[in-house]
């Protein structure tokens, strides 16, 4: 007993060194990949607050960049309003439509990136907007450009999202010419592209074709711009390409962003 | 608590907004190299610590530290891991290079005390212990170790400059 007690004193330091470690690892282990519940602390209020202020001191040097972008947004928003007066001008006053949500299906809410990754393997952002805000788990979340990522944790004032550059990202996709649909994720390195699987080997591709997002879920829209055909290419004797689609947006310049709240989604679900 | 002690904390408390506020974000720039690449400057708040401080508490500041570090890059236990290591592995190369007679009671392991060549080595042989461990848990494979060693490398100099920066420009006396 007295040898034990010795032996223990004598490397206390080692010890507590492998106790750490294996404290280290669990947390490693257990909390990195998936379940990163409680120690995923960018939504949690210390931190987040802290992201804030130091976010609106590097906002100031950008706000050139925030401005041009947002009034080519407002350009855009514009067109599209016209086009839709000139759609719905054949509707007479009292041809009221049955119902809000026919013609509303979504609610968008606006909201700023705080803090954001893209150089690690699964990337994740964190939005100023959460629970009270009417933010939800499984939201999705576009960009001014293209899509952002998918809601995953929602806190009271902030919420975190998976980023479209994270290996559980899976978002059905389609190309805008001939509607052939797969699943857009996310491989390299490179934050700039991402591979569109499984399209039929009788689909007609060409460099730079548009893909945008297909519908086919409760998370986007249908046709929001995603980016462009930068090369395809089929492996040996499959019967499907492999597309690198070229991302419009620059997923490390989000600023601000906005979460599709898909009011419809709601009463399938359950 | 002393005046010593105060600074220390002060000290660390600045390294530490300093590398989550400025390192942070330079480092999740959209350039080549920092897909490659980090700056870890907090690693010095280990380093400058006392020479003669016990072993356990050194460690134990290093786990804490780590822990605080994964708070702000969203992660667990990847930084703590790393930290520890190296906060026992400093305790195992400062017996190393103790120098002829012991270490003094004014020593402390800065430039200004032990010279830029004890400086230099007792630096690096811990920042890459704690720089390998880092990319090591995070990829948390052996399979991609020319990635590790390729991340390990750049972040290495990246850091070094970092931290000997510091060194150069504000010579601590502590």
């Amino acid at each position: 007993m007295n040898n034990l007690l010795l032996f223990i004193f004598r490397y206390s330091a080692f010890l507590l060194f492998v106790l750490l470690e294996i404290v280290a690892l669990v947390l490693i282990v257990r909390y990195n990949e998936d379940q990163r519940v409680i120690f995923l602390n960018s939504s949690s209020v210390f931190s987040g607050k802290l992201y804030k202020m130091a976010d609106k001191a590097y906002k100031y040097g950008h706000l050139q960049i925030i401005a041009d972008s947002l009034a080519d947004e407002n350009a855009e928003l514009k067109a599209r309003l016209f086009n839709m007066e000139r759609t719905f001008q054949h509707f007479s006053g009292t041809e009221k439509p049955l119902d809000s949500c026919i013609l509303e299906p979504f609610r968008i809410i606006s909201a700023s990136v705080i803090n954001n990754s893209i150089n690690e393997r699964n990337n994740h952002f964190t939005i100023d907007r959460g629970s009270r805000d009417g933010i939800e788990n499984g939201m999705g979340v576009i960009s001014p450009h293209g899509i952002a990522g998918i809601v995953e944790k929602t806190g009271e004032q902030y919420a975190s999202a998976i980023s479209v550059l994270h290996s559980a990202a899976r978002i059905s996709a389609s190309i805008k010419r001939n509607n052939f649909f797969g699943p857009l994720i996310w491989k390299e390195a490179n934050p700039e592209f991402m591979i569109l699987e499984a399209i039929p080997r009788q689909a007609d591709i060409r460099i730079d074709d548009t893909i945008i997002t297909s519908g086919y879920s409760f998370i986007f829209p249908r046709g929001i711009f995603i980016g462009t055909v930068h090369r395809f290419w089929s492996e040996g004797g499959s019967n499907y390409y492999t597309i690198e689609v070229k991302l419009q947006e620059d997923i490390s310049r989000l600023e601000r962003v906005y979460v599709v709240d898909y009011k419809e989604a709601d009463p399938l679900v359950k | 608590m002393n005046r010593e002690t105060i600074k220390h904390i002060i000290r660390g408390f600045l390294f530490l907004i300093f590398q989550v506020l400025i390192l942070k974000r330079v480092s999740s720039g959209n350039q080549w190299l920092w897909h490659y690449a980090d700056i870890f400057a907090y690693p010095i708040i280990i380093l400058l610590l006392p020479i003669r401080m016990t072993r356990h508490y050194v460690i134990i500041i290093g786990f804490g530290l780590g822990l605080m570090i994964d708070m702000f890059y969203d992660m667990a236990g990847i930084h703590a891991f790393a930290l520890t290591a190296m906060a026992y592995a400093r305790g195992i190369i400062l017996s190393y290079m103790e120098p002829r007679g012991g270490y003094q009671l004014t020593m402390s392991p800065t430039r200004h005390s032990m010279g830029i060549n004890w400086l230099l080595v007792y630096t690096s042989i811990c920042l890459i212990v704690h720089v390998f461990l880092y990319f090591t848990a995070e990829i948390f494979t052996f399979v991609y170790v020319g990635k590790i060693l390729l991340k390990t490398l750049l972040t290495f100099v990246l850091s070094m400059m970092a931290i000997l920066g510091y060194h150069l420009l504000f010579n601590p006396r502590k």
